[in-house]
């Protein structure tokens, strides 16, 4: 994987450069953080703008962005504006890391904001800990880990599960195959499906893997037509999710009665996917469908401002809401040091489209939040067919209690 | 039936892509990374274009990219010729351009063309996707009737004169410049058809000629420079070890063991012996194929 390699060099220079001019600052010796509490806030944003994932890390920043800019009409925090600074990761953790660290030792940010793979969410959960700097991400799915400084506005694995899998059993029948992309984030997923199959008396009828970067699907499709599934949940990521819808129907698994769900129904790929996946309903936290004032606002603000004709992503979303959580627990904090910053965070309860009284579980740092239920139509919105009301995740992990 | 018909298809593939490679690298001794990324440029054409029938897309893909395949040669590629480490360089260079570009353009998000042929044909029992059929089967033409070019026309025979030996190809009046920029052309159009026709079967995004490019990098390695057949062989063999361990076992286990596999073939194909074998083989039908 040069490519991404030399690519990412040419980032980490940029970046270094970019953060130098703005910083103001070359040689001067690491401090403290955050100017003892004092000055304007400033949050640190670290997405992937360019490689594979780069149109979900552009769907976090804008959501951000919009977010800010709502906070900063308002009023800002504590009487002065919110200021941020975007730096590109390119997917690469270990560029992850060093941006992180530049954030806080050069930039002071108070907060950090962003990453979209779980490898580059770990990496700066790690370096946030370290310099007790609260970290916000939006994108779905837990890391196994709970960090400290680490807060997750996408929804848990096991949020996104319990209310989906009974109902797929109930409509499609209890036979349920898995298909995922072979990293860690499907593995784990596929236990969760397990655990709930299992619980609702179905059966796990085939459980099939395969490298990133799959073109050829057809030997995984017949093993997984052969197991004769009612439902297939489908946690394979990126371009391979496309490829092996696309395949997965042209081979005839994937028929109208054959229950699907999983990352290929996420509204990214609807450009790609819409034909296949339309009629379809899709767990999810927050959707464009919705009609709150709040989330219309942002929808055609969004529409607006990055003149965008497709289902608006998730991740966006919840990125929106989640920066305004965490501008109000600063708000309350009265200063822009990020541990007392954090301990506000670990505390507050906010109402927001995502939920009434929203807020972290102390045993494992996942967001208690509404899910919904969006059925996927033709045209630019996921259409929000039911609420399914407060999921909660309270299964607690190594890390924070 | 259904194994065999999924290495054609896959090899239709990797044959196109490899063949293409090989074809530059006869003519130029260059291989060719921005071969891959032709894919990508071949697949965004059918999948960016909507208007046309898809047949005509295809077309379009090609008309459409020879141009820019004759200006890289002509404005990239002449200068550095003489340094094949540079010029493979210049190649990686334009290949990382046209993913920039492409990202820019159409940004990552990856696009899905929709198959031309719908529904699924019988063959011999086994019902199977038709445009898949039919695209593989016309890659396996298009490969066919590449090799019938370079071992039955006066231009096939200039190619592998060239490829034998360069320098004496030209004292005896072959103009190996025109020759180059022929060839670099038409390697890269079939890398161009390639991306058009697997187009229904693939996601479209800008890198999506990437991955391509290490069993396509093997095939040329296991070929004979300037034996075009020998490279469209390394890819059957290629694409055919990847279907069946994938058929017999596990996607993540196969993959592991294709890569064993591959490497350990390359690195027992440089040994003394086998070497001496083989290069005694080619002796022995060198003449015969002459007379």
């Amino acid at each position: 994987m040069a490519h991404t390699r030399s690519r990412a060099g040419a980032g980490v220079l940029t970046a270094a450069v970019v953060l130098l001019a703005l910083s103001g600052c070359g040689g001067s010796a690491v401090s403290d953080a955050q100017d003892g509490g004092k000055g304007p806030l400033k949050i640190g944003v670290i997405v992937p703008l360019t490689g594979p994932v780069s149109s979900t890390g552009k769907a976090l920043r804008n959501g951000f962005e919009l977010g800010v800019k709502k906070v900063n009409a308002a009023g800002g925090v504590g009487g002065e504006k919110v200021r941020y600074v975007v730096v590109d990761d390119a997917g690469d953790p270990a560029t992850s890391t060093q941006l992180a660290r530049r954030l806080i030792q050069q930039d002071r940010v108070s907060m950090l904001f962003g990453t979209i793979t779980g490898d580059t969410a770990e990496a700066v959960g790690k370096v946030a800990d370290d310099a007790k700097v609260p970290f916000g991400t939006a994108i779905l799915g837990d890391v196994e880990r709970c960090h400290p400084y680490g807060w997750g506005f996408g929804e848990s694995t096991r949020q996104l599960l319990t209310p989906t899998m009974p109902k797929l059993i109930e409509k499609y029948g209890p036979k349920v195959a898995i298909v995922g992309s072979d990293y860690n984030y499907p593995h784990f997923y596929a236990g969760v499906v397990k655990e709930l199959v299992k619980r609702e008396g179905g059966s796990v009828v085939a459980e099939e893997y395969s490298p990133i970067g799959q073109t050829d699907w057809q030997p995984v499709i017949k093993r997984l037509k052969a197991a004769r599934p009612q439902v297939l949940m489908a946690m394979v990521v990126g371009a391979d999710a496309v490829s092996f819808s696309q395949q997965a129907k042209q081979f005839g698994l994937l028929t109208p009665g054959l229950g699907y769900e999983g990352a290929p129904l996420d509204s990214d790929y609807h450009p790609a996917l819409g034909a296949l996946v339309n009629g379809r309903t899709h767990t999810v936290r927050w959707a464009d469908g919705l009609d709150d004032p709040e989330s219309r606002t942002f929808v055609a603000d969004y529409r607006a401002a990055y003149t965008f004709n497709a289902p608006i992503p998730e991740v966006a979303g919840n990125a929106y809401f989640g920066v305004q959580f965490f501008l109000a627990a600063a708000k309350k904090a009265g200063s822009s040091d990020g541990k007392a910053i954090n301990s506000e965070i670990a505390r507050l309860t906010f109402d927001s489209p995502l939920g009434k009284g929203t807020r972290f579980d102390p045993a494992n740092h996942v967001f208690q939040a509404d899910m919904l239920e969006a059925t996927i139509k033709p045209g630019m919105e996921y259409e929000v067919s039911r609420r399914l009301g407060r999921i909660a995740d309270t299964t607690p992990k190594p890390g924070c209690s | 039936m259904d194994v065999l018909l999924a290495i054609i298809t896959l090899f239709g593939l990797y044959g196109l892509v490899t063949v293409g490679m090989a074809v530059t690298f006869a003519a130029t001794r260059v291989v060719n990374l921005a071969q891959g990324d032709l894919v990508m440029v071949g697949a965004y054409t059918a999948a960016v274009v909507t208007g046309p029938a898809f047949g005509w897309r295809v077309t379009l893909a090609l008309v459409g990219a020879a141009p820019l395949l004759v200006l890289i040669e002509r404005l990239l590629l002449r200068r550095p010729l003489s340094d094949p480490l540079a010029t493979m360089l210049v190649t990686w260079g334009v290949g990382m351009a046209l993913r920039q570009v492409a990202e820019l353009q159409f940004t990552s998000t990856a696009r899905s063309v929709k198959p031309p042929i719908a529904g699924t044909v019988t063959v011999l029992t086994a019902p199977y996707p038709a445009y898949r059929l039919v695209c593989g089967l016309v890659a396996v033409a298009v490969i066919g009737l590449v090799l019938l070019a370079a071992y039955r026309t006066g231009w096939g025979l200039t190619l592998r004169a060239v490829a034998d030996n360069p320098t004496m190809a030209a004292l005896l009046g072959i103009d190996p410049r025109r020759l180059r920029t022929i060839a670099f052309v038409l390697g890269g159009l079939l890398a161009v058809l390639a991306g058009a026709l697997y187009s229904p079967l693939l996601a479209v995004t800008p890198t999506m000629g990437f991955g391509l490019l290490v069993p396509v990098f093997f095939g040329l390695l296991f070929s004979r420079p300037g034996a075009l057949a020998t490279a469209a062989a390394a890819a059957l063999l290629i694409a055919a070890l990847s279907v069946l361990l994938r058929v017999w076992m596990s996607d993540v286990l196969a993959e592991v063991l294709f890569y064993l596999i591959i490497v350990a073939i390359a690195a027992l194909r440089s040994r003394p012996w086998i070497r001496r074998y083989s290069s005694w083989l080619t002796r022995v039908r060198v003449p015969a194929r002459a007379s």
